[in-house]
């Protein structure tokens, strides 16, 4: 479980979350969206400990991301992270970099890391791009093995950042495929997405955030056919078309 | 008019195998601590960035000749021992040229993207695991091309240690001139040497850098 205690966050005079208060139970799956710049990444990014805030307190299974004394190394270990831009490692091919992390990290061998990662290659239909350098991968592909890099860690917790927004059309769906059967078999997720048909088949609570703050949450069906706010009528239309 | 040359060549050789040596510790070094040096130049621990910064900065507006000199003559009066013209002619392209090549490191880490370091984290792997296994050799692929530029340079400036007697290349060509005078044979000699190994190495450094554009891997 995750417990998000009323976050507060500035850079500078900048006051970029604002009172974020959100609790995500084991299995659900959370949907925030919101227009650019609302803080969105920079909630995800507090909560594995990548950047600091400086009021309120973030729990991951009652453990605080706050305190000096927690290893965040550690408790990252169990929040996979997928990023807009893929961020595959460029140097290593994809077997490479999903056995990367195990190896150094779980100091697992190099056998074991590998029949994990054929796996989870199997899991995203990626087997034969195994030897692949991400430059030869399409962007699709890309983030199918970085979805895959996340799981090698057998993280409790999966965030997307915007994961599709940087694929064309007609690649978006085979990275959501793999999302929904990720969501279906029980992961727990906090996704940043526009998808509002990702949303509606696999999210248990959508957030609104608008300039750091959260100002709607509930159901798809809440959200989507009765938002309370005039900011959310106003995304919502210029989303849909 | 080269019998000079014949009759002194594995004297010569001698002194190119010296100028090898250097050439390769001071790379090796130069490089190993530029690396560190480059990150410690992006680090956002004061403690850290500003005195690396401040010898990148030192180093880097003082001759070399002045830091040979400086190591030769200086250090023996703080250590209270004299130093052997190579370990100080080694210690002192080390620390000179790491300021460089560390300068080459850190525009090869501003090439990498916040997120791809996020990434890497978010798996659990520490900085310096980070450091190891992504920013460095990512870091080296890109700027190989400036690394081998400076490499080259590097080799040649090896010449200057003559001027605390080590017996290089150069220090050899003017012994054997003391004693023979055919200034011109055996500078030329040298030059050509010195010629040889930096246009191969520039012609290796335009085929990677060729090969870089063409694949466009990293
Ligand atoms: N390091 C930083 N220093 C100062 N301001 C920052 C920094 N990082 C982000 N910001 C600002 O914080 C705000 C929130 O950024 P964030 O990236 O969290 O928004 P977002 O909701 O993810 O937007 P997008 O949809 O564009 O990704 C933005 O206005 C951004 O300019
Ligand atoms: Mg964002």
């Amino acid at each position: 479980m995750i417990e998000i205690n009323k976050i507060n966050k500035w850079y500078g005079d900048f006051h970029v979350l604002q009172d974020v208060d959100e609790v995500i139970e084991h299995g659900q799956t959370v949907v925030i969206c919101g227009p650019s710049g609302s803080g969105k990444s920079t909630l995800l990014r507090c909560i594995n400990g990548l950047e600091p805030f400086q009021k309120g307190e973030i729990l991951v299974d009652k453990t605080s991301v706050k305190d000096p004394k927690t290893d965040l190394y550690k408790l990252r270990e169990k929040i996979g992270m997928v990023f807009q831009r893929f961020e595959l490692y460029p140097h290593m091919t994809a077997m490479e970099n999903i056995t990367l992390a195990p190896r150094k990290v779980r100091k697992w061998s190099k056998e074991r890391a590998q029949d994990k990662a054929m796996e989870l290659l199997k899991r995203v239909g990626m087997v034969d791009k195994a030897d692949a350098y991400p430059a030869n991968l399409s962007g699709g592909q890309q983030q199918r093995i970085a979805i895959a890099r996340s799981l090698a860690m057998e993280p409790a917790y999966m965030m997307f950042d915007e994961p599709t927004s940087a694929l064309d059309p007609e690649m978006i769906k085979e990275v959501l495929d793999v999302m929904v059967e990720l969501a279906k078999a029980g992961m727990t997720m906090l996704c940043v997405t526009h998808e509002m048909g990702f949303a509606k088949e696999v999210a248990d609570e959508i957030i609104f955030m608008d300039k750091g703050k959260i100002v709607e949450r509930g159901t798809y069906d809440d959200f989507f056919n009765n938002p309370q706010t005039d900011r959310a009528k106003l995304f919502l239309s210029q989303i849909l078309d | 008019m080269f019998d000079v040359i014949g009759r002194n060549f594995v004297f010569l050789m001698g002194g190119l195998l010296t100028t090898f040596e250097l050439a390769i510790l001071a790379l090796a070094g130069g490089i190993g601590l530029g690396m560190l040096v480059g990150l410690a130049r992006l680090s956002k621990n004061p403690w850290i960035y500003y005195p690396i910064t401040a010898y990148v900065n030192l180093l880097r507006n003082i001759p070399l000749i002045l830091v040979i000199f400086w190591f030769y003559f200086v250090m023996p009066i703080i250590t209270g021992d004299a130093m052997a013209p190579f370990p100080a002619a080694v210690i002192a392209f080390v620390i000179f040229e790491a300021t460089y090549f560390g300068e080459i490191f850190r525009a090869g880490y501003q090439t990498i993207s916040k997120d791809l370091t996020a990434a890497a984290f978010s798996t659990g792997m520490t900085y310096s695991q980070t450091a190891r296994y992504i920013l460095i050799p990512i870091a080296f692929k890109r700027m190989a091309p400036s690394l081998i530029t400076q490499s080259i340079v590097t080799f040649q400036d090896t010449s200057l240690a003559f001027v605390i007697g080590l017996t290089e290349l150069v220090r050899r060509s003017s012994i054997v001139d003391n004693m023979e005078v055919r200034s011109i044979e055996l500078y030329g000699f040298a030059a050509f040497v010195y010629f040889i190994v930096c246009y191969t190495g520039s012609q290796i450094s335009l085929y990677y850098e060729n090969k870089a554009r063409e694949v466009n891997l990293i």
